[in-house]
């Protein structure tokens, strides 16, 4: 008796945790959908009252527009372009760097490190006036270089790369230079495979950060053929508040590139996210 | 480095000529963009500066004028705190909780932790306009609000509300982060633990208390130092969802520092900037000497 107690008890338990978690995750949902669901209805009806949950009539019309008459496709491109060129350069640079900070002696290591250390405490909001005025004084406010340049490499990459690669053994490395193989092949043929699961962390945060990135872009783009996805998106709300049909088609065109992609790669984002905070 | 002398340093540039030549890029690029860029902004805010003219030195007047006589900046301080306070409050503890009930052997866990993860995929400039929209007058969560009888909330126009619907939009996108990082670390600690204190009588609740939360403890630390350092730095959504109206009631710190920057007032903005940048050290060590002592 007792014991069919404890399990109707505890399959009621279940029963409400699976409740729970359903109902938060359709609420989690409904913003995507109704964000979704806004962008194929027409104008009145998305503010209807009682809400319309199935658009009726479905319309393409505010895609179509965001794809001719608002330049969404040049958006597209430049925040591809400008997140896969900040992406490898950080990939190239970041990993050098913190392989000689993590495996190399030499004098001034620990100074120059602890200097970077420095830099990385600073918030960006606090170097951002200088670094615009450095911009400007080289002429590239408004391009694709004065968005691009600051960036190339982070002291945070560094940090990240230095601690995976320290966590490879110095014999390793010393068997495959005895082995013959030169700095270069040190490198490449041991430390990269080694390091592969802090570099795919590494792609994963510096993607992610200067896809959505938004200070930035907005303080030094001024030309709109230049914007990235989120300034685009900002730019057509202060344009036109009143077509929202228009401004959801935006939005869902912005927003799926990274749920694609976070779709497809789903394991490797959320060991990437955790990695460093569990283990640190 | 200083105590070598140059000739040593020139057969040391010799010899170790590659690790120099891994590093030299980035170190390049974190003097010109991080430490240069540090110091001009500090001897910048004591200085009077619109970018054209050559600064002019006043100094203290900036940081007096901030804490004295400046009521939009006395609204930024609050405003942002308050974002801080309650996205805090909500996020982890959200986070945490959903985490703890995915902990419990669930089918479908992964399908779960997309629906609560997607949000933290989708940039916060997205998240804003969905909201915005969520939010609007005649908006789902009026229509919700009516059908339950209850009168519709000016969410973004009432000054009383803005700055929390800014928090919960803004809860809703990042409670997923906290969410993934706690599982993982839930699912790090031992099962002996648990059936050793099953074994000594230990209930669902001690057992929370006693193993769980303790084993948690740097993870909390890490979601807080990040989630603490992140938040006090919001400007996307504000941006986008108020532009910081109305009534400044949902002006943040960052939000002013750039219409500062936007006036020209570079070195006034860079005041603010370092008062932000005070905000953060001071938060910073009283969590590391909080989570130290304990440790």
């Amino acid at each position: 008796m007792a014991a069919h107690r404890k399990s109707l008890k505890h399959v009621t338990g279940r029963g409400l945790v699976y409740a729970v978690l359903i109902v938060s995750a359709l609420l989690m949902a409904l913003p995507f959908y109704w964000m979704v669901s806004s962008a194929l209805k027409m104008e009145p009806f998305i503010f209807a009252s009682p809400p319309q949950w199935l658009p009726d009539p479905l319309i393409w019309d505010n895609f179509i527009a965001v794809f001719t008459r608002i330049p969404f496709p040049r958006y597209l491109l430049n925040s591809v372009l400008v997140a896969v060129i900040v992406t490898v350069s950080h990939v190239f640079f970041d990993t050098l760097a913190g392989y000689a900070f993590a495996k190399f002696r030499f004098p001034g290591r620990d100074t120059i490190f602890f200097l970077l250390l420095l830099g990385l405490m600073v918030p960006f909001q606090v170097n951002l006036i200088p670094i615009y005025k450095i911009m400007s004084s080289l002429g590239w406010v408004d391009s694709y270089m004065g968005l691009i340049a600051p960036q190339l490499t982070s002291v945070f990459g560094i940090f990240l790369m230095r601690q995976f690669m320290r966590s490879i053994p110095d014999e390793l490395l010393d068997a495959a230079r005895i082995d013959g193989c030169n700095e270069l092949g040190v490198f490449f043929r041991v430390v990269a495979p080694l390091a592969l699961p802090g570099i795919a962390t590494l792609i994963i945060f510096t993607f992610m950060g200067v896809w959505n990135d938004f200070l930035w872009p907005r303080l030094i783009l001024s030309s709109n053929e230049l914007y990235t996805l989120p300034l685009g998106l900002a730019q057509m709300q202060m344009r036109n508040t009143s077509n929202w049909g228009e401004v959801m088609a935006g939005t869902t065109v912005t927003a799926l590139p990274m749920v694609i992609v976070f779709l497809l790669m789903q394991r490797q984002f959320i060991s990437g996210m955790t990695e460093g905070a569990v283990k640190a | 480095m200083s105590s070598l002398s140059v000739p040593a340093f020139i057969r040391g540039i010799r010899k170790h000529g590659l690790a120099y030549l891994f590093i030299a890029v980035p170190v390049l690029a974190a003097i010109i963009f991080l430490l240069i860029p540090m110091v001009t902004s500090f001897w910048w805010s004591f200085n009077e500066y619109n970018g054209i003219q050559p600064p002019r030195f006043v100094g203290l007047d900036n940081y007096v004028k901030l804490i004295t006589g400046d009521k939009i900046f006395r609204h930024a301080l609050k405003n942002t705190t308050f974002f801080v306070f309650f996205g805090m409050l909500i996020g982890p503890t959200l986070g945490l909780l959903t985490a703890l009930l995915l902990n419990q052997k669930v089918r479908f866990q992964a399908l779960f932790r997309t629906a609560y993860f997607l949000p933290v995929m989708t940039s916060l400039v997205v998240v804003a306009t969905i909201w915005r929209m969520l939010y609007n007058r005649n908006g789902l969560l009026n229509i919700g609000l009516a059908a339950l009888g209850l009168k519709p909330i000016g969410w973004l126009s009432d000054p009383q509300w803005a700055m929390m619907s800014i928090v919960i939009a803004s809860v809703w996108q990042g409670f997923g982060f906290e969410m993934v990082i706690f599982l993982a670390a839930l699912q790090n600690i031992p099962k002996e633990l648990y059936d050793a204190a099953a074994i000594d009588g230990a209930d669902g609740r001690r057992k929370f208390w006693y193993i769980t939360l303790p084993a948690l403890r740097p993870v909390l630390f890490f979601v807080y130092v990040i989630g603490i350092i992140e938040s006090y730095q919001v400007f996307d959504q504000v941006f986008v969802m108020t532009s910081g109206g109305p009534v400044y009631s949902t002006t943040t710190l960052v939000y002013y520092l750039y219409s500062r920057f936007i006036d020209l007032r570079l070195g006034y903005a860079s005041a603010i900037a370092y008062v932000l940048f005070i905000i953060l050290i001071i938060f910073s060590l009283i969590q590391w000497r909080f989570f130290m002592e304990k440790d």
